[in-house]
């Protein structure tokens, strides 16, 4: 794995069960590809839990945002076990809160409004890649004064 | 007869490889489409979690395994967690034997979705002779 500086690992649970656990891989996928190119890198769950120690390491020296689709919050736990505190969680069950017309039906294929309601979470998963890099530049600048 | 006739299917989540993704893909078919009354899905993350219902199927019910790359982390956590493996697909080799490959991770294309279809149909088929044959 080839460490760039400044990135931010977002980390998906695999949520396959769930409809929730779906749109937590699109939103992390549009984060990824659309919103924040250049600034974050995924972190596959499944080889971090089997112990990939690339993803472990990155997880350790860069900040991570963990994109759980419910409440058991896997990929929080996951990096909290093999890494460290996450710099911030997000769960999508949660969002979903906000948006109590919206009902969640497929794991499979999205309709427009699922598809919007990803678009929006991964808006909240964007912020907080932001929120990541300004503390990050905060302590860079602090650490050279 | 397997128990309560049903088999446990395991996908990698695969977020970074556009295989992984076609390995999501194609086990959403076979739970949603193709055998909805035969296959329970489970997620890799709970496993290692260990929430209990999770372990608790795959040690009572056969496993299908499909990966998407070479880390085979399904199949890896699956034996970890103490599952009994009755089935593996190992999704880059059925794209090379059907020259068949994603777009992308998160838009597999034409190409990955007869992919996804085609993994789909050979995990059901084994879906139906584990359910027939145990």
């Amino acid at each position: 794995m080839t460490l760039a500086k400044w990135k931010v690992g977002v980390v998906s649970c695999s949520g396959e069960e769930i409809p929730e656990g779906t749109i937590s891989r699109i939103a992390t996928r549009l984060v990824l590809e659309k919103l924040r190119p250049d600034e974050t890198v995924t972190i596959c769950l499944p080889l971090f839990l089997a112990g990939g120690e690339g993803e472990r390491t990155f997880a350790r020296l860069f900040p991570t945002i963990t994109v759980d689709g419910c409440e058991k919050k896997c990929a929080k736990i996951g990096t909290e076990k093999y890494s460290g505190k996450p710099f911030a969680s997000l769960v999508v069950t949660d969002v979903l809160k906000k948006c109590p017309t919206l009902t969640l039906k497929s794991r499979d294929k999205l309709s427009a409004e699922e598809w919007e309601f990803a678009e929006k979470v991964a808006k909240e998963i964007a912020e907080k890649v932001d929120e990541a890099l300004r503390a990050q530049n905060k302590q860079l600048r602090s650490e050279k004064q | 007869m397997s128990e309560r006739g049903k088999v446990v299917v395991v996908a990698c989540a695969g977020m970074d490889k556009p295989l992984g993704s076609v390995a999501s893909a194609s086990v959403f078919k076979v739970v949603e489409e193709l055998r909805p009354q035969k296959v329970e899905l489970a997620c890799i993350p709970p496993l290692m979690a260990g929430v209990s219902a999770h372990s608790e199927l795959i040690k009572n019910m056969p496993v299908i395994t499909v990966d998407g790359c070479a880390e085979r982390c399904a199949t890896k956590l699956i034996v970890k967690s103490g599952g009994k493996i009755r089935g593996r697909i190992f999704v880059p080799d059925s794209a090379k034997k059907r020259n068949l490959l994603p777009e992308s991770a998160s838009h597999l294309g034409p190409n990955g979705e007869k992919l996804a279809e085609n993994i789909a149909q050979e995990i059901a088929s084994l879906v139906d002779t584990l359910v027939q044959g145990t």
